[in-house]
C-alpha cells in the first residue's frame, strides 16, 4: 500500500471536500441529470474507497484518479439508460455526449468560473461573441490597448488555472 | 532574453493565439517570434490554451450546481457500514483461529450488571460490568445484526494474555459462543466478536477471564427487535 492511499474514512471525507463540488458540477453537465449526477458521484467515492488501497499520488493525482472513476461511473450510467426498454423498442440511441469531449469542456467552463470577472468577460465578447476589439473598448469605456493586454492576460490567467486544476494535456 | 521589442510585442500574443490580430499586426509579431524563442514559447503555450476554448460553451459559464449537502453524508454513512462489516468478517475469522487456546487464571469473581436504561438511545446497546476487582475495566457494545449481535469488547486491568471466552445468554438460559479473544496489556482496541442470537432475545452477556466469570445483564427492552433473527437456540 502506497502512502496517501484512501484507507481512511478521513481521507475519503477529505477528498470529497476538495473534490466532490467539481465531479458534481460535471456529472451534472455529463447526465444531464442532477438525480443521476448524485448517483454517479456517490458510485465514484464508494469505488475510490475500495479500491483505496491501489490509489498511488506517485502516478497521478487524486483528481485524475477520481475522474478516471467517475468516467467508468458514468459509462456504466449510460449502458443502463441504453438497455432501458423504452429505448430499446424505440431504436433510439441515447445521445450522450462523449465523455473525454465533456470534459475537456467542462474543464474550461470550470476554469472560465475560476478566472476574474474581467477576464471572463474580455473573452466572452471578443472570442465567444467575436466583437471588434474597438466595439468593446467603446462599450466598457477603455482604450483598445487595454482590450488586447485584458485579452493576453485573461488568457494566462486561464492557463494558470488549467495547471492549477491539474489539466493534462 | 527580454528586449524593448518583447515588451512591444508580449501583451499582443494573447489577440495573436485567438486569431484576432489585424493581418499587418500579425506579419510584424511573427517575424519577432522567428528571432525570439521566449517570445514563440509564450505564444505556443497560450495556442494550447486557445485550441481548447472552442470545446466550451459560454453559456454555461455561470456558477455550476453544487452537490447537495445530504450527498457527503450519505456516501460516509455508506463506507461507514460497509467499514464495519469488512472489519467483522475479519475478527471473526481471529476469533475462530484462537478458539482453541488455552485459559489463564484470572483474578476475581464478580457479580455485574448492566446500565443500559437509555431506551430509543439507537440500536447500540452499551454494557458495563459493575463491581470489578480495583482496576478492572470491562465493558461491551452490543449491535443487532442480520446474523445476531456484533458485540465489542473493552476489557483494561486484568493480566496480560488472559484469554477471554465471551457468550450470550438467551431468555432460555442457553449460552450462545459469540468466541473468545486474548487481552493483551496495553492494547487500546476493542475486541469484536459476534453471537448468532438475536439482541432482543438476549438476557446476558457472559465473559469468562481466564477461570473468573463475570456476567452482566442486557436490557432486552432496549434492544432494537430484529425480526430476521427469531429463533434461540437449544
Amino acid at each position: 500500500m502506497s502512502p496517501g492511499a484512501l484507507t481512511h474514512e478521513r481521507d475519503v471525507r477529505e477528498a470529497y471536500a476538495a473534490h466532490a463540488g467539481e465531479l458534481y458540477g460535471f456529472a451534472v453537465r455529463s447526465l444531464g441529470d442532477a438525480g443521476l449526477a448524485e448517483e454517479a458521484v456517490q458510485e465514484t467515492f464508494l469505488r475510490a474507497w475500495r479500491a483505496g488501497e491501489r490509489f498511488d499520488p506517485q502516478i497521478g493525482s487524486l483528481r485524475t484518479w477520481l475522474f478516471a472513476i467517475l468516467r467508468n461511473v458514468v459509462i456504466d450510467l449510460g449502458r443502463a439508460r441504453a438497455a432501458r426498454p423504452t429505448l430499446a423498442e424505440g431504436g433510439v440511441e441515447p445521445s450522450v455526449e462523449p465523455f473525454d469531449e465533456a470534459l475537456l469542456a467542462w474543464q474550461i467552463e470550470e476554469a472560465m468560473r475560476r478566472i476574474g470577472e474581467q477576464h471572463r468577460q474580455i473573452l466572452v465578447e471578443t472570442y465567444y461573441r467575436g466583437r471588434p476589439y474597438a466595439e468593446v473598448a467603446t462599450e466598457l469605456g477603455i482604450p483598445e490597448g487595454t482590450v488586447k493586454s485584458r485579452v493576453y492576460y485573461g488568457l494566462r490567467a486561464l492557463r494558470v488555472v488549467l495547471e492549477e486544476m491539474g489539466y493534462e494535456d | 532574453m527580454k528586449t524593448e521589442s518583447c515588451r512591444r510585442w508580449r501583451e499582443s500574443l494573447g489577440a495573436y493565439a485567438l486569431s484576432q490580430l489585424p493581418d499587418e499586426e500579425r506579419s510584424g509579431l511573427e517575424a519577432h517570434l522567428e528571432g525570439c524563442p521566449e517570445c514563440r514559447a509564450e505564444a505556443d503555450s497560450l495556442l494550447g490554451v486557445a485550441r481548447m476554448l472552442p470545446h466550451a460553451d459560454p453559456d454555461r459559464f455561470g456558477p455550476a450546481p453544487a452537490p447537495p449537502p445530504a450527498l457527503g453524508k450519505r456516501i460516509a454513512a455508506t463506507i461507514g457500514a460497509e467499514k464495519r462489516t469488512q472489519r467483522r468478517r475479519r475478527r471473526f475469522r481471529l476469533s475462530l483461529g484462537l478458539s482453541g487456546a488455552t485459559a489463564l487464571a484470572a483474578a476475581a469473581v464478580l457479580a455485574i450488571f448492566v446500565l443500559s436504561d437509555n431506551p430509543g438511545a439507537g440500536p447500540e446497546q452499551q454494557v458495563d460490568f459493575r463491581s470489578l476487582p480495583q482496576g478492572v475495566t470491562i465493558s461491551a457494545t452490543l449491535e443487532p445484526q442480520a446474523f445476531g449481535t456484533e458485540i465489542r469488547m473493552y476489557v483494561k486491568g486484568i493480566r496480560s494474555g488472559t484469554l477471554c471466552r465471551v457468550y450470550m445468554r438467551g431468555a432460555g438460559g442457553a449460552d450462545v459462543s459469540a468466541g473468545t479473544f486474548r487481552y493483551r496489556w496495553g492494547a487500546d482496541e476493542s475486541a469484536v466478536l459476534s453471537a448468532a442470537l438475536d439482541l432482543s432475545r438476549a438476557k446476558a452477556l457472559v465473559v469468562h477471564a481466564g477461570d473468573r466469570t463475570f456476567v452482566a445483564p442486557v436490557d432486552a427492552k432496549t434492544a432494537l427487535h430484529n425480526p430476521t433473527n427469531q429463533e434461540e437456540p437449544t
